[in-house]
């Protein structure tokens, strides 16, 4: 090693602070749960439903210029793009049915709601272009969303979300025992409680990219807290007659340079997609890099905690008759 | 465990070189290499390069209203008068799912014909088509005394719907792209809906108007007498006619019964006239040119129509018989106008009005910003991280930082074998890659460093530091797959794109890591005759 960062050994007892760390780590669920619950999420076009058009700044195009010139109850902001271009992106639902034409006031009900959305979209870009003479190039994004899409969309997002967590509590289970499986899912729907406190917490746009960076966290918890796992097992089968306390420490502080070395490598890339991936990208990047930081915590101190209170052993086998436990030739 | 075998080392290069290969065009222009290097780079999502991309849905209820309209037409001729048949009046009315058959005259003892009028019915009532049960496509049962309801069975339904999925399919292809060289994707989403993916393809507008027309095509006998179309506006029409309105021949009204459809119709182009305005040729098949040129030869001196979906485009006099079956419309459409309504028209009618659910479009300038922040983001990152391995770990590090490159590299050779697309946040998944690729190195590491902190040989303790961090690899690893494969499989657009390249850079990870970095080491181990690394 070059450079000693972190020294080779270390002996923190962390499991003597475990209940510290369980009640912080359920104020910040609560404090989670009570963030979505009073100030929501900001849903984006994906899951809300509606239209979000993207225009580059100019002097002759604003935002104050969209905003007067363009009909319809928009919200037009500004943002800037990964090489400092200034853009106008303006976020619509449906516009009123008077704007889009006499046919459209004849439509039922039931098709209005079908085609509202596309209809306003529609209505939207051809006054853009009309008001401010754009061409299909001026507009750089343009998403439109209908109302059946959307609410599907969220769903099979939870969905994924679901089922992914159920595969890896098997897994576990399977591979270790279910205390560690509990200790492991804890640990990750504590991670995405988190996260999506956060979202909420920041207003940060909620969409489909969200899913994947939620999605990439679980993933990444769930590794975190495995290695931890991994090392439990091992020295347990070394020493049985150590206290489980003891047992969870050492592992915990042999494996913590590797949990800081993996997380930091990983925390570096990712700043590296906040600060040069783009305005696209960054809403992801921010709450990956906070959940790769909750995830390397609770794999301490939610996971391991969880698992020493179920118990460390394997159940099912005595553990030295258990094939299969052993290194791989 | 540390003996490399000749064939393994071969296998392992064998790997890396087949990956530069196929990862090559992404790096360099490989349109003049020779013939065996693949030439082709990763395909780009559409967020990368630009274009648009639309979801549609073939509504049910449509779908199953315009079949009952046309069994309407069926029930129409089933019931007229024929050389040994009364013919049977009656009034359809179409009510979502169902048609409700009345009939409109009792006999003289006040019957009503049911009993006949379900017997001709039945002899209509087809198979449900591709069934295999056998099943009728429609479900006709007896509604009071002078009434029938027509009503479609969900076997029926199902059938339906499948068979007006694969010809929607087919349609949108022949309009979007009638020459068929566009790079365009069309994918089949569920039961009822079609995904569209035209890169390149700036303008959304274009193709929902392409896609919105129901092309329905007719050649309709025209009334022109002057008396009648001004009582038809004042709201009397005379019966078997409709009143249609066209932006070049004002209203006019039309034969309700067409003499020539849009399934006589072989194929369709655009042309240009004398004066070389556009225009647009036909050519009719057999069928249709006999019966146009029938047509055209009992009624001369009368208007003949050209309608679709409703708007009459043009309306010729029959001056002589046209035989050969060649028809063109003149009229005031520009050059992409005359384009488009000749793909409509050789494709066919839909079986149903698509409804668009969700469109999103992407310039192909914000595509290009995109990629190059991407790339610069990945640059970035993976430099960063090379530096602090290599300060973490020395020459361990230097090892760990190739088997990182190997990885990148071989993640774009795998998205090219899959033919998989990149997107942003594909690329955002390999950078994260990048990140994480690192943790089956520091796991391997730091057991090495403790091993020989336990004062074991340089040679033990590499052994050990790999047999004992392969299982929580191998642990670790599989559970970000799982959440990878999962992510994939349910996921759609970004979330798929995402799943992708994480998913092959978990695989691909843990070869570098584990079996090129452990074959550097070895080397080295063995060139150098090392007694200690200093990690």
């Amino acid at each position: 090693m070059l450079i000693k960062y972190w020294p080779t050994e270390t002996k923190i007892p962390f499991m003597r602070y475990r209940y510290v760390g369980v009640v912080l780590s359920v104020i910040m669920m609560v404090a989670s749960v009570y963030l979505v619950m009073t100030r929501g999420l900001n849903l984006g076009v994906d899951f809300a439903g509606g239209s979000v058009v993207e225009l580059r700044q100019t002097d002759s195009v604003t935002v104050a210029d969209v905003r007067d010139r363009i009909p319809g109850g928009l919200t037009v902001n500004s943002a800037t793009d990964s090489n400092g271009a200034e853009l106008v992106v303006i976020r619509f639902g449906e516009v009123d049915a008077s704007l889009l034409g006499p046919e459209f006031a004849e439509l039922t009900d039931e098709e209005k709601a079908d085609r509202a959305s596309a209809a306003s979209n529609t209505f939207v870009v051809n006054t853009l272009k009309q008001e401010f003479g754009l061409t299909d190039q001026d507009i750089l994004r343009n998403d439109s969303v209908g109302p059946k899409v959307s609410g599907e969309l969220f769903r099979e997002g939870l969905i994924a979300l679901g089922v992914a967590t159920i595969m890896m509590f098997l897994y576990i289970a399977f591979r270790y025992s279910w205390s560690y499986a509990v200790g492991g899912i804890a640990a990750l729907i504590h991670d995405a409680i988190g996260t999506i406190g956060l979202f909420s917490l920041l207003q940060i746009q909620f969409d489909l990219t969200t899913i994947a960076a939620l999605l990439t966290i679980i993933g990444y918890s769930v590794n975190d807290s495995v290695v931890v796992f991994d090392r439990i097992r091992e020295i347990r089968r070394k020493y049985k007659q150590m206290p489980a306390t003891e047992v969870i420490d050492i592992a915990t502080n042999q494996t913590l340079s590797r949990t800081f070395l993996t997380g930091g490598t990983t925390l570096i890339a990712i700043l590296a997609i906040a600060i040069f991936g783009g305005p696209v990208l960054q809403g992801m990047s921010v709450a990956m890099i906070w959940g790769i930081i909750i995830g390397t915590y609770s794999s301490i101190y939610f996971a391991a905690a969880i698992v020493l209170m179920l118990g460390v052993d394997i159940n099912r086998k005595p553990v030295e008759d258990t094939p299969g436990f052993e290194a791989m030739p | 465990m540390l003996q490399f075998p000749a064939w393994k080392v071969l296998l392992v290069l064998g790997v890396l070189v087949w990956g530069v290969v196929m990862a090559l065009p992404n790096a360099v222009n490989m349109s003049n290499a020779p013939g065996f290097m693949p030439k082709q780079a990763v395909n780009l999502g559409l967020d990368l390069r630009g274009g648009v991309y639309l979801e549609m849905e073939i509504p049910p209820a449509e779908v199953i209203s315009s079949r009952l309209s046309v069994f309407a037409r069926d029930v129409r001729s089933a019931f007229a008068r024929t050389a040994d048949r009364e013919p049977i009046y009656f009034q359809p009315e179409l009510r979502g799912r169902t048609m409700l058959i009345k009939l409109s005259r009792p006999d003289a003892d006040g019957n009503y014909p049911v009993e006949e009028a379900l017997r001709r019915l039945d002899r209509i009532n087809g198979p449900i088509e591709g069934g295999l049960a056998g099943g009728k496509t429609f479900e006709i049962t007896r509604a009071g005394q002078d009434g029938i309801l027509v009503s479609v069975s969900s076997a029926s339904e199902s059938a339906m719907l499948e068979d007006a999925l694969s010809k929607t399919m087919t349609i949108v292809r022949r309009r979007v792209d009638p020459e068929g060289v566009a790079e365009i994707s069309l994918t089949p989403s569920g039961n009822n809906r079609i995904v569209l993916e035209a890169p390149g393809e700036p303008d959304p507008e274009r193709l929902k108007t392409l896609l919105s027309r129901d092309g329905r095509m007719t050649f309709n006998l025209v009334e022109s007498s002057p008396a009648e179309i001004a009582s038809a506006q004042a709201g009397i029409v005379k019966p078997g006619y409709r009143l249609l309105e066209g932006p070049e021949t004002g209203p006019l009204l039309v034969r309700e019964i067409p003499e020539v459809v849009g399934s006589d119709i072989a194929t369709a182009s655009q042309g240009n006239d004398e004066a070389n305005r556009p225009q647009i040729n036909f050519r009719l098949n057999a069928n249709g040119a006999r019966k146009f040129y029938e047509t055209t030869r009992n009624n001369s001196g009368q208007l003949f129509a050209i309608v679709l979906d409703d708007v009459i485009m043009s309306a010729p006099r029959i001056n002589e018989p046209i035989p050969g079956g060649s028809v063109r419309i003149t009229g005031t459409f520009t050059m992409t106008e005359a384009q488009d309504l000749a793909a409509i028209i050789a494709a066919g009618e839909m079986p149903a009005k698509v409804q668009f659910l969700d469109q999103r479009v992407v310039s192909s300038t914000l595509g290009e910003d995109s990629i190059e922040s991407g790339y610069r983001a990945a640059i970035v990152g993976l430099a960063l991280v090379a530096f602090f391995m290599i300060l973490a770990y020395g020459l361990q590090g230097i090892f760990a930082v190739f088997s990182l490159v190997a990885n990148i590299v071989l993640i774009f050779a795998a998205l090219s074998l899959l033919g998989a697309t990149l997107t942003l946040p594909g690329i955002a998944g390999i950078i994260l890659t990048i990140g994480m690729a690192v943790d089956a190195n520091v796991l391997v590491f730091e057991r090495i460093r403790e091993e020989q902190q336990n004062g074991r040989s340089v040679w033990t303790a590499v052994q050990a530091g790999y047999e004992r961090a392969l299982i929580t690899i191998l642990d670790a690893n599989i559970t970000t797959l799982f959440a990878a494969v999962i992510l994939y499989s349910l996921g759609s657009g970004p979330v798929k794109g995402f799943a992708v390249t994480l998913a092959l850079g978990i695989i691909t990870s843990v070869f570098t890591a584990f079996v090129f970095t452990r074959m550097l080491t070895i080397f080295w181990m063995k060139t150098f005759k090392t007694k200690r690394f200093a990690i």
